[in-house]
């Protein structure tokens, strides 16, 4: 049989190194806050070229070659080109992106509606036409009013998990009080979603990828999903431990439970993994980070149920172990 | 009846439930039938605004100088003149409703096309009429005050600064330098200070005083500051000329403005009224002395306005009234009499076009109270039917691969939870596109409802993931097919149920705390994990008991790797 928990200091070092370094970038750089929490737009445009505008190039100032290619090309600004013309503006923290097909996305901070006016007024001086093909604002009551509701929920959240793990482990106590699986099954959660925190300043800190109302929901989901594989290996615990007899070891019952549950604990993990990659290939910008943030959390959820959750249940007992000898 | 008969009955209640689910899903399979299909067809997915385009604007509505018992009314003329602009742009079937809060909101929708920013200009360019009457005395004095404390901080700050300046002169400072970098007097701002010629009387009396009392000889400065209404001077005289009466003096000065309360009167002597363009009935444009006159805009009121009008004129005798318009005085005009025919001019140097288009303006609807927008989301048709297409796409491509790792790993058992997967899907789907027909309640699927779709099809299998694994070891333990399948589902249904309630738990919480994205997303969620418990454990299990027979516990590898077993 294969040890698992024999090798949970391993998983400490590993686990311990990642949430630490996630704390320490949290406080230190922070998350990159999006126009959701911040009030600000996000705006797409297309350029279009303008059918009138290209007939009617002036055909004495174009030399010959350029003659040829006037009525098809007409000239598509740059991110560069966007930035200058829009920097007179004042925005706050301005990102411009190109994608394709002559897509600029750009994106700002600032409550005011009349400064979206500004930018595609500024925006129509380029050739061609200008098509707005998403327009995303929120002002700061809408944003102030989010960031509290955010609050709230993971707030909400998280005593509701608490009270729904007390309830989950009540039957639970023998060789350990059910709040000892209940700490180190809190303990796990937090592992999971600090190191998503964490994945996301980074990610915030060196792509530029902004945090919106979305990860408040992807964290939430995390919480509600990742509780469930260490629920299932608790109750092999269970179990297993009601159909030893005393004299086996603890340890011995929490490596073969986990060992039982291992094939589902991966193939529920794996099914809805292969869901979220498909949501991050294949789906649209906005839900792709969304999904990649679940994708993170569960991962490690899965990961944590068996080497933090199960493992602390171990170091546990040990000390207690100790203690009473 | 027998346990066989029942089992044939439950098994083809499912089959009944699964092609209705699919017929609706997606009616092109009874295509060849076209009474049914058109009949199927009716019901359609409520797509929000990101899958197919169009707008949504939040406008906060300030009520905050409103009774609150005038403030539903208020909302609701806002919400009134918003439709009538609404109607203008040509989008009827858009959708305006007041949300009550602090402060109410009013929001617009519009699935569609059209762009969100002609009605946006239109919203803008809507006036805010207001007419206000001026504070009673005492309120106006009280008002002052609090006025003139506020500036005192400021004023001490000039004063200090007029100090040191002095200070510098005295030292020797370059007076014409300091004149350029400090002097406020906007009337001698280009000339750094420097007056023309003055005669006696021409200058407030504290800098006459200074300049022709002062015994200054010419490029001397005063010693000491010069108070007066506007601020704190410092003051140089240059030269001299004239005798007597006739004298005139030349000086240079460097001004520390002081600002008072009176500067600031529009905005402490007036207060509101109840009477708002609310109560506007109609407005023209008039010319008084048959056209040769600047032209006036008319207003005329309603009864309510008529009333409220002649009440004000007669409390306002010999006192100004103001008119407002988007918060600025445009007319204070002193009330003569009492005006009870409920008709107002508007007198305000406008040009004949102005005054045109502050007409229209005004019977197009003006605002009883100001309105702002707080949040705007607007996709254009296009790209909505890009995301629709891309999560379409991921969402068939996540089905496929789960059914196909499910039947690669799960072999037999994996084969009939991805046809219960599919009936999941096609019963998800007829949910969305019924939940309009048969309640009031409409699922509107959004981007992030087809992620929460997409997750739940991942959910979904978990159940069975648990159920075909407790089966597999209960194979092991050597019970028979028939028993190990019973034992599956009666052991792996608490480990199922403690899942999913988690996953319900926090997307009640999305739902109750969210709007937008989070809570399309954990609404569709909710309802896919309730119902894939459903289709995982029930549908499966009717089946896996109608198909289950002794073909398959003679082919036990179509179930579990037969070579695990003889271990």
């Amino acid at each position: 049989m294969i040890n698992i928990i024999g090798k949970r200091k391993y998983a400490y070092i590993f686990s311990g190194t990642l949430t630490v370094l996630s704390i320490f970038v949290l406080f230190f750089w922070g998350l990159k806050l999006g126009i959701d929490f911040k009030g600000g737009t996000l705006m797409e445009v297309q350029f279009v070229q303008d059918e009138v505008a290209s007939e009617t190039v002036p055909a004495e100032n174009a030399t010959p070659k350029e003659n040829k290619e006037a009525p098809k090309e007409f000239h598509v600004p740059s991110r560069e080109d966007v930035e200058n013309k829009i920097k007179d503006i004042g925005l706050e923290s301005l990102n411009v992106q190109e994608s394709k097909d002559n897509v600029i996305v750009l994106k700002y901070l600032g409550s005011e509606e009349n400064i979206n006016e500004k930018v595609v007024e500024k925006l129509n001086e380029f050739d061609g036409k200008v098509e707005l093909l998403r327009v995303d604002f929120i002002g700061s009551s809408i944003s102030k009013q989010l960031k509290q509701n955010a609050i709230g929920a993971l707030i909400l959240a998280v005593i509701g998990i608490a009270l729904y793990i007390a309830w989950s482990f009540r039957k639970i106590s023998y060789p350990m009080a059910s709040w000892q699986y209940g700490i180190s099954a809190v303990i796990a959660l937090a592992h999971d979603i600090v190191i998503t925190l964490g994945v996301f300043v980074v990610l915030g800190k060196f792509f530029n990828i902004e945090v919106e109302a979305s990860f408040i929901a992807a964290l939430l989901t995390i919480l509600g999903y990742s509780i469930n594989d260490t629920i299932v290996v608790y109750d092999r615990i269970r179990e297993n431990l009601t159909k030893s007899s005393k004299k086996e070891d603890f340890e011995v019952i929490v490596n073969k439970s986990i060992l039982e549950t291992m094939a589902r604990s991966i193939n529920t993990v794996m099914t809805v993994i292969i869901v979220l990659i498909t949501i991050v290939l294949f789906g649209g910008d906005s839900i792709k980070y969304f999904s990649l943030a679940i994708l993170i959390g569960v991962g490690f959820g899965a990961y944590s149920s068996v080497f933090v959750a199960s493992a602390l249940l171990v170091s546990n007992y040990n000390i207690e172990y100790k203690k009473k000898n | 009846m027998s346990i066989q008969n029942k089992i044939r009955l439950k098994f083809s209640l499912v089959v009944f439930l699964a092609i209705v689910s699919i017929v609706v899903a997606y009616p092109k399979t009874v295509g060849f039938m076209s009474p049914i299909f058109d009949f199927v067809n009716k019901a359609q997915i409520n797509l929000g605004l990101d899958l197919q385009g169009g707008y949504r604007l939040e406008y906060e509505v300030d009520t905050s100088k409103i009774d609150e018992n005038k403030k539903e009314e208020a909302v609701q003329a806002a919400q009134d003149v918003l439709e009538r602009k609404v109607n203008a742009t040509g989008t009827s079937e858009a959708l305006i409703q007041a949300v009550a809060g602090n402060p109410p909101r009013i929001i617009i929708e519009y699935p569609g096309a059209k762009s969100a920013e002609d009605l946006k200009d239109l919203i803008k360019e809507t006036p805010y009429l207001e007419f206000k009457e001026e504070k009673t005395e005492e309120e106006q004095k009280a008002e002052k005050e609090k006025f003139n404390e506020m500036l005192a901080p400021s004023n001490e700050t000039s004063r200090k600064s007029a100090i040191d300046t002095l200070q510098k002169i005295k030292d020797g400072g370059d007076f014409v330098a300091l004149a350029k970098e400090f002097n406020q007097d906007p009337g001698s701002k280009d000339t750094d200070g420097v007056l023309d010629f003055m005669k006696k009387g021409d200058l407030v009396p504290q800098f006459d005083e200074v300049l022709f009392n002062g015994n200054l000889k010419n490029g001397e400065f005063y010693p000491e500051l010069v108070e007066t209404d506007f601020g704190w001077h410092i003051i140089k005289k240059l030269e001299e000329k004239g005798e007597e009466n006739n004298k005139e003096i030349k000086a240079q000065h460097i001004l520390f403005s002081k600002q008072t309360a009176d500067a600031y009167q529009d905005y402490w002597i007036w207060k509101e009224t109840e009477l708002t363009g609310k109560n506007l009935k109609d407005t023209a444009v008039v010319f008084t002395d048959q056209g040769v006159s600047e032209p006036q805009v008319q207003l005329k009121f309603d009864d309510e306005g008529a009333k409220l009008f002649a009440e004000i004129t007669k409390r306002n005798m010999g006192k100004k009234v103001a008119i407002y318009l988007d918060n600025e005085i445009i007319s204070a005009p002193v009330v003569q009499a009492e005006i009870t025919a409920g008709e107002a001019v508007i007198t305000g140097n406008f040009t004949v076009d102005e005054a045109k288009e502050l007409k229209r303006r005004l019977n197009e609807g003006a605002l009883p109270v100001p309105i702002k927008l707080v949040s705007q989301q607007s996709v254009g048709a296009s790209l909505g039917k890009a995301s629709l297409e891309k999560s379409l796409k991921a969402g068939v491509a996540g089905l496929a691969i789960v059914g196909i790792f499910m039947i690669l790993y799960y072999r037999f058992f994996g084969f009939i939870a991805t046809i219960a997967l599919f009936i999941y899907s096609a019963m998800m789907i007829s949910i969305f596109k019924l939940s309009g027909v048969v309640s009031d309640w409409p699922i509107t699927l959004t981007l992030s409802g087809i992620a929460g779709f997409i997750l739940s099809i991942g959910m979904a299998v978990d159940a069975n993931v648990l159920i075909f694994e407790r089966i597999k070891e209960e194979l092991r333990d050597g019970r028979g097919l028939e028993s190990a399948i019973n034992e599956g589902f009666r052991r792996a249904w608490p480990s199922i149920r403690d899942g999913n309630y988690s996953t319900i738990l926090t997307s009640m919480i999305l739902i109750w705390m969210g709007t937008g994205f989070v809570k399309g997303f954990a609404v569709i969620l909710t309802i896919g994990v309730a119902l894939s418990m459903f289709t995982a454990i029930i549908l499966v299990r009717i089946i896996l008991q109608f198909v289950i027979g002794d073909w398959i516990a003679k082919r036990l590898w179509l179930v579990i790797r037969t070579d695990s077993k003889k271990k």
